[in-house]
């Protein structure tokens, strides 16, 4: 036969063909309606900017809805989705060319194109769909992960392309039985159809239940069309919509600066306190619970869960009218669900799970749709600080030693040099054509543990011959923990201050041992005033060893893991300058743990949650601990002072198991640089003289 | 209900100790880089008062005598939802002596008009003399009550308008009282001073506060200035704490026992 007369009859078989059109054009009204209501109710949030930069949106949205790169990170998922949405792709790009054929009249279904794709790669992409939809289902009904929501509209969907599916087969099947057309074969499982219902079934009866069979398969596509953007099915237009629009910037910039001279409520109070890409989110979240499945208070057992928290203020939302409600604002009969207070309405939105969240945006990162999860836990612990004081008491305390003092750790004893003890550090005051300002923490100077961190820190720096200097006891925090705690108006004084002092210093460039001010630094200063050239010690050290100014003689017999702090890792990408320093002075390389780079686990000490007591069964650090001691690994490198003091703890904690020690990259590297360079794990004098006296 | 406050700023107690230093001429410590707080004392008299307010209405006035950065202070009482702030700016002694403070606070007492009540912290912070009160009320002529934590305000007509609970060597005492009255007030868990909402803290900035000069008060602000007569510091001195560490010796441990003892010995004598 010759391929090129290959193509098939278009409506084979069906009459009062205008009934189909009418049905496609109600199930498009109401579609369309559908989408409507959802992007009206979005247009009442505040303004975000979402459409700028579209070169680097376009990328993201090839490489995340097109090529699906988040979703396919876990194994179940990507199998059944990838069927599932190629199947709807290749099956939509078959339906457009019926319609060009048939509708505009131009001749395409033909020859070799009809046979290969039309009829052959749309067979097999549809019973792809059909093994997704199996999947799926044996997924949901049987294996039953703890993170997904089991509801009957998601089995509803299922069964709806199942059906949808099925009916296509066997109404492909009976026309080719009943048409005998020459090219049936081409089309596998509809030619299989076919091969059993003319052994079964007269002409006549395949005639007359194709045209039924027709009519079903119109009536579920159209049907389909119209009731998915009223489901979690609205992800297909709204997840792409949502990777397109997400921000472009690192999550460690995630957190917005607030107008207070313009904010009428501090913080988020009600739906009406977000932006529109916000509300955006919520619409586009597709339920599959990968958020809370890496949550690491969820895991440890903690009420906080990200997902609920989307899906929560999602059922708020569409019960909020999509214009403002009149009598709302006056006290009226029906009050505006945009208006009414989210913590104390919204179940999953409780104190005690929002007192919950590191701020480590694991569930940020694994988001296929790309929904921001924490800044909007951030945004209502914003409200609740600063417009109800209501937060945990330990909590306060930090808040109002970070007040007083410039630091979060009520009853400190060190002073903020103590660490410097006999060392030859100087003040930027001291030494004004410094190169490099060594920005020591909190954390740093003022927990014992951690002075040696930056001991080593600083050894380090003068064996290199680096002209850096401190700010000494005029260093204040740079208010991470308050912006965390939700205490912006704290944070923005703060990071003033620290500006102008670094400003009027000169300071360029800024090397600290601690993530949170890496972090700050870096993404949230420039809009306070404060731009400088900021580096974590990891980085600055390993840049010093490139360039051979450090030369490590002697190298760490034990197994060695490293642990992300997720401010360093996760929310800025700095992943390989830590594991380098590990590798270089050790002999056997980093073990990496089960969760590492940008799928690791938190320790529990970020967001203000080292100003928490835990509760003793449901500690964050002792389940990261968990995975430690499963590396087999001796030692864990950090490279973040509360990681440090948490993991300490962690471990500590598990000491009967195992005993594994905790050390910064810089303490391992200073050790390396001599078998003697145990000074600084022992104690030191405190006689010497200390910078600034 | 009229309520004042007395508040005093204070040197931060929780500064690291190695960073705490004493000027030996002026007989005070070094601020340095250490911050400036309201006395915790006086915050939990605040908050007493805040909370005798939402129950029995009336109004607080916050009252410091200090340097011009105890405005700070009054802010933060602002805040915390004080009505009223007034500050007597002190432009002479940096530390008056506690006789000196009470003839100034009643004076503006005095000046701020009728009250019900007065309350101040049981002592300050750095220097621990625990006087002002009691020479308060008798500046002012009234009664007063001692290390209180707190009150109520009695139903029914008895003049005996307040009752107060207060905190004694062995327990604490309930006794009642008439006003006005000048209290002291000590912490316990029910005062722990409020964190004010951020909301009014930017309010707080906005608020009018009073500053009133030592001449504006009628008192003869010379001797106030001179930081008073009432007693003087003569010396001040941050303790040395010295340790030794020997080993006892000998070959058998009855040796070092009997080493040890005569250290021992030795050590208690020298004393
Ligand atoms: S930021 Fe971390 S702790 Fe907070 S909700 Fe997300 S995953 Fe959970
Ligand atoms: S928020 Fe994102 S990760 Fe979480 S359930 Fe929804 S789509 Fe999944």
């Amino acid at each position: 036969m010759d391929h090129s007369e290959a193509t098939r009859e278009v409506l084979w078989n069906i009459g009062n063909v205008w009934l189909m059109y009418l049905m496609f054009a109600v199930s498009a009204g109401v579609a369309a309606y559908g989408l409507y209501i959802r992007i009206a109710r979005w247009r009442r949030g505040r303004e975000a900017v979402r459409f700028d930069r579209p070169a680097e949106r376009l990328r993201l949205l090839l490489r995340h809805a097109a090529a699906q790169g988040r979703t396919v990170r876990e194994r179940q998922a990507a199998i059944f989705h990838t069927f599932i949405y190629t199947g709807f792709i290749i099956l939509t790009i078959a339906t457009t060319v019926v319609l060009i054929e048939h509708d505009f009249g131009i001749p395409v279904m033909r020859g070799a194109f009809y046979l290969y794709f039309q009829s052959f790669i749309v067979d097999v992409f549809g019973a792809l769909v059909l093994v997704g939809v199996l999947i799926a289902a044996v997924r949901r009904l049987f294996v039953k992960p703890k993170k997904l929501v089991y509801t009957d509209e998601a089995l509803w969907i299922l069964t709806a392309i199942f059906a949808i599916a099925v009916t296509g087969f066997l109404i492909e099947g009976w026309r080719i039985a009943a048409t005998r057309d020459p090219w049936g074969s081409w089309s596998p499982l509809g030619y299989m159809v076919a091969q059993i219902s003319s052994s079964v079934m007269s002409e006549g009866a395949m005639r007359t239940a194709h045209l039924i069979g027709w009519w079903t398969h119109a009536a579920l596509v159209f049907g389909f069309i119209a009731w998915a953007p009223y489901t979690k099915m609205a992800h297909v237009v709204f997840g792409p919509l949502n990777i397109y629009t997400a921000s472009l910037e690192p999550i460690g910039a995630a957190l917005r600066p607030i107008d207070f001279e313009k904010a009428e409520v501090l913080g988020v109070k009600a739906l009406s306190g977000f932006t529109w890409k916000d509300l955006a989110d919520f619409d586009a979240c597709t339920e599959c619970g990968r958020c809370t499945s890496v949550c690491p208070a969820n895991t440890v057992g903690k009420t906080l869960s990200p997902r609920d928290l989307i899906l929560d203020l999602r059922a708020l939302l569409h019960r909020a009218p999509i214009k403002r409600n009149a009598n709302g604002a006056d006290g009226g009969a029906s009050e505006d669900v945009f208006d009414l207070p989210i913590v104390g309405v919204v179940e999953s939105a409780s104190p005690e799970s929002l007192w919950a969240c590191t701020t480590c945006a694991a569930c940020v990162e694994a988001c296929p749709v790309f929904i921001e999860q924490m800044p909007k836990i951030v945004d209502l612990r914003r409200y609740l600080v600063m417009e109800e004081a209501d937060f945990p008491d330990t909590m306060q305390e930090a808040v109002t030693s970070l007040e007083s003092r410039g630091h979060p750790f009520r009853g400190a004893t060190a002073s903020r040099v103590d660490w410097a003890d006999g060392l030859n550090v100087k003040t930027i005051n001291e030494a004004r054509d410094a190169e490099v300002l060594l920005w020591v923490g909190c954390g740093g100077a003022l927990i014992e543990r951690n002075q040696k961190v930056v001991r080593a820190t600083a050894q380090l720096l003068e064996k290199a011959g680096v002209r850096f200097a401190i700010l000494g006891r005029e260093e204040k925090c740079t208010g991470d923990p308050a912006r965390r705690i939700g205490n912006e108006f704290l944070f923005e004084m703060l990071a003033k201050e620290n500006a102008e002092r670094l400003n009027n210093y000169g300071v360029k460039k800024i090397v600290t041992s601690c993530p949170h001010c890496f972090n700050t630094f870096r993404n949230e200063y420039p809009q306070f005033g404060g731009s400088y050239e900021v580096y974590h010690h990891s980085e600055y050290l390993a840049r010093l060893v490139d360039e051979g100014r450090i030369r490590p003689v002697t190298a760490d017999e034990r197994s060695i893991t490293f642990h992300d702090p997720c401010y360093l890792g996760r929310h800025n990408g700095v992943f390989d300058a830590p594991r380098k320093l590990v590798q270089i002075a050790s002999r056997r390389g980093v073990v990496e743990m089960e969760q590492s780079r940008a799928t690791s686990f938190c320790c529990g000490g970020g967001g203000g949650m080292s100003f928490i007591e835990e509760p003793k069964d449901k500690r964050v650090n002792q389940e990261r601990a968990r995975q430690i001691l499963a590396t087999g690994a001796d030692l864990v490198a950090v490279g973040c002072p509360f990681c440090l003091t948490m993991l300490e703890d962690g471990v500590n904690a598990r000491r009967g198991e195992r005993d594994v020690r905790v050390m910064d990259v810089a303490e391992i590297l200073w050790q390396s640089m001599n078998s003697e360079n145990t000074e600084q794990t022992k104690d030191y004098g405190t006689n010497g003289k200390k910078p600034g006296d | 209900m009229n309520i004042i406050v007395c508040l005093k700023q204070i040197l931060d107690p929780l500064i690291p100790v190695r960073d705490f230093r004493i000027d030996p001429e002026l007989r005070a410590a070094v601020q340095g880089s250490a911050s400036l707080v309201t006395n915790i004392f006086c915050e939990n008299a605040l908050e007493t008062a805040l909370q005798l307010r939402e129950r029995a209405g009336g109004k607080i006035t916050v009252l410091a005598f200090g340097a011009p950065s105890a405005e700070d202070s009054l802010r933060k009482a602002l805040a915390m939802k004080a009505d009223d702030a007034v500050l007597v700016v002190n432009d002479g002694n940096v530390h008056p002596d506690p006789m000196a403070v009470a003839r100034v606070l009643a004076a503006a007492i005095r000046k701020i008009g009728a009250f019900d009540l007065v309350m101040l912290g049981r002592e300050s912070g750095d220097w621990g003399a625990g006087q002002t009160g009691g020479l308060l009320a008798e500046e002012l002529g009234v009664a007063s009550v001692s290390f209180v934590d707190a009150i109520e305000v009695a139903d029914g007509e008895s003049h005996l308008k307040l009752h107060l609970k207060r905190q004694t060597d062995t327990g604490w005492e309930r006794v009642a009282a008439p006003t006005p009255l000048v209290v002291t007030v000590t912490n316990d868990e029910h005062n722990v001073p409020r964190i004010p909402k951020t909301r009014d803290v930017m309010m707080s900035y906005r608020q009018p506060l009073a500053k009133w000069t030592l001449d504006e008060l009628g008192i003869d602000a010379a001797a106030v200035r001179a930081g008073g007569d009432y007693y003087r510091v003569v010396d001040l001195s941050i303790p040395v704490r010295e340790t030794k560490c020997e080993l006892v010796s000998g070959d058998s441990l009855e040796d070092k026992v009997s080493d040890l003892a005569a250290r021992i010995l030795q050590v208690t004598r020298a004393m």
